[in-house]
């Protein structure tokens, strides 16, 4: 897999257990394009790929801006980014991927965050203030602020140490065309948002994931024979097997980050199917031709990849 | 009575129409005047001169792929048939050239402005390129990527120089 190869030239420690880093260029050039609210993955040495929200203005083309929340008990990955990683070392990343873009046709954006999940906001907020477009960011946090001195002029704190958290339909106010609202953040706030939107218009109401959500077992799963249609290597799998590894015993390459259906690294065309998507990235439309490798099954007999 | 033959009339003559390198790969493309091909390595500053990036990336660079050129008129051919405005920073060829063959070049040695080129295969478009560029270019850039030179002699190209056959 190719890697952009970055240098961290600031590291700095930015609220509760946030270490924020600034990755650039080793000779300054310009990096790839980043979307508002698009993310990278980090690709530490340990081998723990793990995404984050890039954090920064995106018409600064020459960094990458992440914040690192430490998580004791997490997969690692975040524990070597905050002990080890060292400014002026060296470290990989993945092209930026935006799974949770703003609304182009929007008015008005709403933004929900909890905590650390204000991140893809940042990137949002300082892409509209240079736009002059109208948006509000509740974050809701307990206690210390997460990235102080890095949010943006219209946000509302909710400190729910001090106060309970505010019922969200009062945040949202009541969906309206053009008004658009976003949220990101752990899986409670998440589906406390789900629900506070169900009513919405479809396409207004938006969400990231961080942590993919749990995955039950799919009751349409079947066996079905997987085909990679350029090598024409394939294999019998039984129902509800994963993707990923069977594609890669196949000898397939398939990048992969989140394995939780969250993320869009390891979207893959499809040739015969239909798959069963279990993803939280691909719109509609891009299902028609696409699948996420690490959570998508299979409702035929046959999985025909264009691998 | 009979004549020595004359020089032989090359067949087409094109011409340098934009130039480009970077760094690293993924990264913006940037437009240049003029370039330093080095024979047998590749362009100063570009990201598939030999020597540079190995052990970082898994791909390694290629000999064949010391210099990579593109036709302007594969971009007009793109927005044509594909609706697509593809600009010569994005297809991520170090030359854009106009006038010139370049799918019947594979195997033979050519001039580009003063310097010799040896074409060695057509490249193929990069699977990362519709991220980069968040434009549906991938279909429409099979078979028409490119093409792919090692440098016999090297020397400075600039934009407006001639490219012929050799
Ligand atoms: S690896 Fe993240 S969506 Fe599949």
């Amino acid at each position: 897999m190719r890697l952009i190869r970055t240098v961290v030239r600031e590291a700095v420690a930015a609220g509760p257990g946030i270490r924020r880093l600034v990755l650039m260029d080793p000779e300054g050039w310009p990096l790839p394009r980043q979307k508002p609210g698009a993310h990278i993955d980090l690709h530490p040495p340990d081998g723990l790929v793990r995404a984050y929200s890039l954090c920064g203005d995106p018409a600064q083309q020459d960094r990458y801006v992440v914040a690192v929340k430490r998580e004791e008990a997490g997969r690692g990955g975040s524990l070597w980014l905050h002990d080890a990683l060292e400014v002026g070392a060296e470290i990989g990343v993945s092209l930026p991927r935006c799974t949770f873009p703003l609304a182009p046709d929007a008015t008005r954006h709403v933004f929900i965050a909890g905590g650390i999940g204000v991140t893809p906001f940042l990137s949002m907020a300082a892409a509209l203030e240079r736009a002059g477009g109208n948006y509000v960011l509740h974050l809701l946090h307990r206690g210390a602020l997460p990235l102080p001195g890095h949010l943006p002029r219209h946000a509302v704190l909710h400190d729910t140490s001090a106060a309970p958290r505010p019922a969200l339909a009062d945040l949202l106010g009541a969906p309206a065309p053009g008004l658009h609202a976003y949220c990101c953040g752990p899986n409670g706030l998440i589906e406390a948002f789900e629900a506070a939107t169900r009513d919405w218009p479809s396409g207004q109401a938006h969400v990231e994931h961080f942590v993919p959500p749990p995955l039950p077992p799919d009751p349409e799963a079947r066996p079905f024979t997987l085909v990679l249609a350029r090598s024409g290597a394939s294999a019998e799998l039984p129902a509800g097997a994963p993707l990923l590894p069977a594609i890669k015993a196949l000898g397939g390459e398939v990048e992969a980050s989140c394995e939780g259906g969250i993320c869009g690294a390891c979207k893959v065309r499809w040739l015969e199917g239909p798959p069963l998507h279990r993803d939280r990235v691909l719109q509609p439309e891009a299902r028609r031709e696409y699948l996420m490798a690490c959570v998508a099954g299979c409702a035929g007999p046959r999985l025909v990849l264009d691998l | 009575m009979s004549h020595a033959p004359g020089p032989v009339t090359p067949t087409w003559l094109g011409v340098v129409a934009h130039l480009h390198v970077t760094a690293r790969a993924f990264l913006p493309m940037r437009p240049q005047e003029a370039i330093t091909l080095i024979a047998g390595r590749g362009i100063e500053g570009d990201r598939y001169m030999l020597g540079i990036e190995e052990g970082f990336y898994s791909a390694k660079p290629e000999e064949g792929r010391q210099v990579t050129l593109f036709e302007a008129e594969a971009l007009e051919a793109i927005r044509r048939d594909h609706g697509i405005e593809l600009l010569p920073e994005e297809h991520r060829r170090n030359v854009t050239t106009r006038g010139v063959p370049l799918t019947h070049l594979v195997g033979r040695r050519f001039r580009l402005g003063a310097c010799l080129l040896e074409a060695t295969r057509l490249s193929v478009p990069c699977r990362h390129i519709e991220e980069i560029l968040e434009k549906p270019v991938f279909d429409p850039m099979i078979n028409r990527s490119g093409l792919n030179c090692r440098i016999l002699e090297g020397g400075v190209v600039r934009v407006g120089d001639a490219v012929r056959p050799a």
